[in-house]
């Protein structure tokens, strides 16, 4: 408090000078001894609410980017301020106190604001560079598995997730049901994919799909690699039955191309992928140059995703960026504390309900970008919201 | 005889100006070689050459285009792409931009008022309650003349600012746009042109065949304001939704392609009727700050009397805001589902829940304000002791509305309460109560225009046992409606129970609809018990008006905060990143800080206009305020 009405005298001191002067020019110069002592009340007056305003003004100036949540009083000093000159000069009254009103209902607001949980966004995730063809095979697909799922080992992680969202819809292993999207096991040696009529081999013309080629001119695939390539690079080139866009017929997929937004991994990413798939089912991969060859074939240059080399300013502390696995996140942020979350780690919850794997993946994305800053919460030993967002 | 001649001519020619002025940047922009005619040309010519020509396929409409733009620079923080002074850029340029939208938005939403009530002082048969809305519809242009300079100061500062601190951003959108950026500027001059033949030309064209001229190029001047505000959404609209771009955000040459994105309707739609409401807000604010500042009795009535018919228009607006924002959300969950995750769900959810209780207040002024109102009503006496019932409604619905699902807590208080979710207040923080809570306050609301209508009449219609029967059976039903399917949403699963707010909004708005045109035609004739005696109202009422203004302002400050930050850290959704310092999104706590900066900043300078305006000289173009001799002059016999 002392510090901020030292500051306040520093910034206004010009301002209660002048008041001040005033005051002892009344005192000097009127000599009906009523009119005087009104004025100099007046001026009185003044000075204190001109030393209210400067404190607000202090207080607006030191807590700026502060985090302790005060500068709505600066706001409620205003709205004092205001009322206070109200009662005494009349000749202004309707408009202070129609001033205070409103710099009430902004302090009101503005602590509401402050009040509520503090979450912030932070920056976009840094994206390291990686020198892909120095890679060793098992390197790759090391980094393959880690876009996939999210971190190496985590393959048969149940909801494991990762930059590429493959799992959001595709299974990877023997007995697992991909709702939305065919099983990959085995597509490394898929070849009769290739013989299917409907694909078409040699002849993107004939295809009864919506999309033809990937490109004009892009022709179809000769090899199980280049078919790997062609389904990233143009779903719907093929789609495989009963697994299209509802109402399409099987005529649209509805898988986002890779290469492109939301997703976007580039070449050398999708090189990794394809390694992996081959590395897992101990299959001998073509190598890195040929496998980005593959996709050169699909994917005009122009529509390559270029490495992001620039580091984003700033540090990123994200809770979530999406590239963590379902489980992480929510270990993070401690859902498990409350809820029942079946095949995850954690307590049993009490008296909330149990959540569904579809709900899980929901929340994973309702948190992704969202950062708790921790000095904001209530104890140190919590040291993320128990809830990152109101939920309704 | 010659003189009305000249007059006619005259306001023709004005007319024709106008028509002139509109028209003008269509057929400037006819020949422009940017127009999106450039890319077949550039096409065409490359193909004579032997050159290549080099496609590109449109981000959103999927349609292949010969590429005739820069791609989007790839910024780096630094002088070059970020220069800036010791402060954030981005709260500069955020203090810029909403400061120019404020009043962007008033001088757009006063024509438009100007315009409804200038048109029914045309139409209305009782002479003088013509010249008192002639007089309304001068006083809200008078209001809306200053505030247009300044709009126009703050748009250079805001492009100064662009300038300045974003230089290359600004230079890549000002690049995509290119076709139109010149169109904008002539509409600008369009829209001056315009505005000040109208307003000086009041007092010459007040009568017959000249006012029609008069009331036609108000709406000349509504179409070219929307116009600009079209323009300007589409800009916005780009940023958020990017189209008529390839990924590397090259321009493909058709520039609806850029204008029309996936969220330009709606957004268009949305700011319409936000501006409206906002429009009567600071409107009704201005007649309050005049009503409180009032020496006489024939002045207060008059400000009363602008405050109702502002505070009215603007909650018109206010009603159908919700369902706007219903289709904006609509069509950004379909653009990117994740976009509508982190409105509604994720990052920015906490401010749902600001909005939610700025929802409410602003509800709550209406009814207070108009429980005030019907003290200046005899005969409205009857309805004070139900107005108790009114407020307990209202605050149940409120206090449901407002409950937030989830609450920070520490792990202690986590432990004793058994979970994020209190076992009994735990059950209103959910979607099928907060549906049943504002859908009560909604009701209510219109339940107490209604009365506010109907306070110092009693109908005269033979039917008229059977039509009050009637409609308190369906309010009573309508609540009951409402209620019950809130209750009944606990016990379905919630793919199902989303379906519930169909009904329920269906009950409000047969409400609205069905019972203020029932109540109209049981009102037509009826007995009066007495005069409305504007002037007659509270001082309390009027700090309603402000506060109901002061809300509108904070809340398009939050939404267009909402809006902005969704993009998260890109400048142009998924084409241009944001790679200064500032890339990330504030906390709540700072937005709420800064939009009340933003919000107390406009107020102080909107009030400092309205203080300007009371230093000219008093300028009435109709003789109506001499009034009836020896008497208080009554703006109105109605509402």
């Amino acid at each position: 408090m002392g510090n901020l009405i030292a500051e306040a005298i520093s910034m206004g001191w010009m301002a209660l000078a002048i008041i001040a002067g005033l005051m002892v020019y009344f005192q000097v110069s009127i000599s009906d001894p009523a009119v005087k002592k009104r004025a100099v009340f007046k001026a009185f007056i003044g000075m204190v609410s001109c030393l209210l305003l400067f404190m607000a003004i202090a207080n607006y100036k030191t807590n700026f980017y502060g985090e302790s949540r005060l500068l709505p009083v600066s706001l409620v000093m205003i709205t004092v301020t205001t009322f206070v000159m109200a009662l005494y000069f009349t000749n202004l009254s309707a408009l202070l106190k129609i001033g205070g009103m409103m710099f009430f209902i902004a302090a009101f607001l503005s602590g509401y604001g402050n009040w509520l949980p503090q979450v912030e966004g932070g920056f976009p995730p840094v994206e390291e560079k990686v020198t892909w063809d120095t890679m060793s095979t098992q390197e790759l697909a090391d980094k393959g598995e880690e876009i996939i799922f999210g971190g190496v080992g985590k393959n048969k992680e149940q909801g494991a997730i990762g930059k590429g969202q493959c799992p959001l819809c595709h299974a990877f292993h023997a007995g697992m049901l991909g709702e939305r999207a065919p099983n990959l096991l085995g597509l490394p040696t898929r070849k009769d994919r290739l013989e299917d009529p409907k694909y078409s081999k040699g002849d993107p013309s004939k295809r009864i799909y919506s999309v033809k080629e990937a490109f004009p001119g892009s022709g179809t695939a000769e090899t199980v690699q280049e078919y790997i390539a062609e389904s990233h690079a143009c779903p719907s080139c093929y789609v495989v039955e009963g697994y299209g866009v509802k109402g399409t017929n099987d005529k649209e997929s509805p898988m986002p191309v890779i290469h492109k937004p939301p997703i976007s991994l580039s070449l050398p990413e999708l090189a990794a992928v394809d390694t992996w798939m081959y590395v897992r089912e101990g299959i001998e991969p073509p190598s890195f140059e040929e496998i980005v060859k593959s996709y050169e074939k699909f994917v005009p240059e122009a529509d390559r995703p270029k490495q992001e080399e620039e580091k984003a300013a700033g540090a990123t502390s994200l809770m979530a960026d999406g590239t963590e696995p379902v489980d992480q996140i929510f270990a993070k942020a401690q859902c498990v504390a409350c809820h029942t979350i079946p095949e995850f780690l954690g307590p049993s919850g009490q008296s909330v309900p149990s959540w569904r794997k579809g709900q899980l993946l929901h929340f994973a994305l309702r948190i992704r970008n969202t950062k708790v800053l921790p000095n904001r919460l209530p104890t140190t030993s919590w040291n993320l919201s128990p809830t990152p967002a109101p939920l309704w | 005889m010659g003189l009305l001649t000249g007059k006619r001519v005259f306001s023709i020619m004005a007319l024709c100006m106008m028509v002139g002025l509109l028209l003008l940047p269509i057929v400037v922009a006819l020949p422009s070689p940017a127009i999106g005619e450039e890319a077949p040309a550039v096409g065409d010519e490359a193909k004579k050459d032997g050159e290549k020509v080099e496609k590109g396929r449109d981000v959103y409409y999927k349609t292949e285009g010969i590429v005739v733009g820069a791609p989007a620079p790839k910024t780096t923080d630094g002088p070059k792409d970020y220069p800036r002074y010791n402060f954030e850029s981005r709260v500069l340029i955020w203090f810029a931009n909403q400061q120019h939208l404020y009043y962007g938005s008033f001088v757009l939403a006063v024509p438009i008022f100007c315009m409804i009530i200038e048109f029914m002082g045309v139409v209305t048969k009782d002479k003088a309650l013509a010249k008192r809305y002639d007089q309304l519809a001068y006083d809200f242009i008078k209001i809306s003349l200053t505030a247009y300079s300044l709009t126009a100061i703050l748009g250079g500062i805001l492009i100064f600012t662009f300038l300045t601190l974003y230089p290359a951003f600004f230079s890549y959108l000002s690049g995509i746009f290119r076709p139109v950026m010149h169109i904008y500027a002539l509409m600008f001059v369009a829209e001056s042109g315009t505005l000040y033949i109208y307003y000086y030309g009041w007092d010459k064209m007040k009568e017959g065949f000249l006012k029609w001229i008069h009331l036609s190029m108000s709406v000349v001047l509504n179409v070219i304001g929307t116009l600009l505000m079209f323009l300007a959404n589409s800009w916005i609209g780009f940023m958020m939704s990017p189209a008529g771009v390839d990924e590397q955000g090259r321009f493909l040459g058709n520039i609806w392609h850029v204008i029309h994105t996936a969220l330009w309707n709606p957004l268009n739609l949305h700011r319409i009727l936000g501006n409206m409401a906002f429009g009567g807000g600071v409107v009704a604010a201005y007649a309050a700050y005049k009503f409180l500042a009032s020496k006489t009795d024939e002045d207060r009535a008059h400000y009363d009397w602008m405050g109702y018919i502002a505070m009215a228009l603007g909650v018109a607006f206010l009603i159908p805001l919700p369902f706007a924002g219903y289709w904006l959300m609509r069509e950004v969950y379909a653009y990117r589902q994740q976009m509508g995750i982190t409105l509604m769900g994720g990052l920015l959810a906490w401010l749902f829940i600001i909005q939610a209780t700025m929802i409410g207040i602003l509800f709550l002024s209406t009814n207070y304000y108009l429980w005030q109102a019907m003290g200046r009503m005899r005969g409205a006496e009857k309805y004070q002791r139900y107005i108790k019932y009114l407020v307990f409604l209202l605050a149940a619905g409120y206090i449901v509305f407002i409950t937030p699902h989830t609450m920070v807590m520490s792990p202690a208080e986590l432990k004793a309460m058994g979970g994020q979710q209190h076992p009994v207040l735990g059950n209103y923080g959910v979607m099928s109560a907060k549906n049943g809570g504002i859908n009560v306050i909604i009701t209510t609301t219109v339940l107490s225009f209604v009365w506010y209508m109907r306070g110092n009449k009693v109908s005269t219609v033979s039917w008229a046992k059977f039509g009050n029967i009637f409609m308190g059976v369906f309010f009573v039903c309508a609540y009951i409606n409402i209620i019950w399917l809130a209750v009944y949403g606990y016990y379905i699963p919630a793919n199902v129970r989303v379906g519930l707010s169909v009904p329920q909004v269906a009950t409000t708005l047969s409400c609205l609809f069905f019972m203020f045109a029932l109540n109209s035609v049981m009102m037509r004739g009826a007995k009066q018990m007495g005069p409305i005696e504007w002037g007659k109202i509270s001082a309390r009422s009027q700090y309603a008006l402000i506060m109901l203004a002061t809300a509108f302002t904070w809340m398009m400050g939050l939404m267009g905060y909402i809006r902005s930050s969704v993009r998260l850290f890109w400048h142009v959704n998924e084409i241009m990143r944001d790679n200064s310092p500032w890339a990330y999104t504030h906390t709540v706590g700072f937005a709420a800080n800064m939009i009340s900066a933003n919000v107390l900043f406009f107020w102080i300078s909107i009030l400092f206009v309205f203080w300007l305006g009371s230093l000219t000289a008093k300028k009435v173009p109709v003789e109506s305020k001499a009034g009836i001799p020896g008497s208080v002059p009554q703006p109105a016999a109605s509402h």
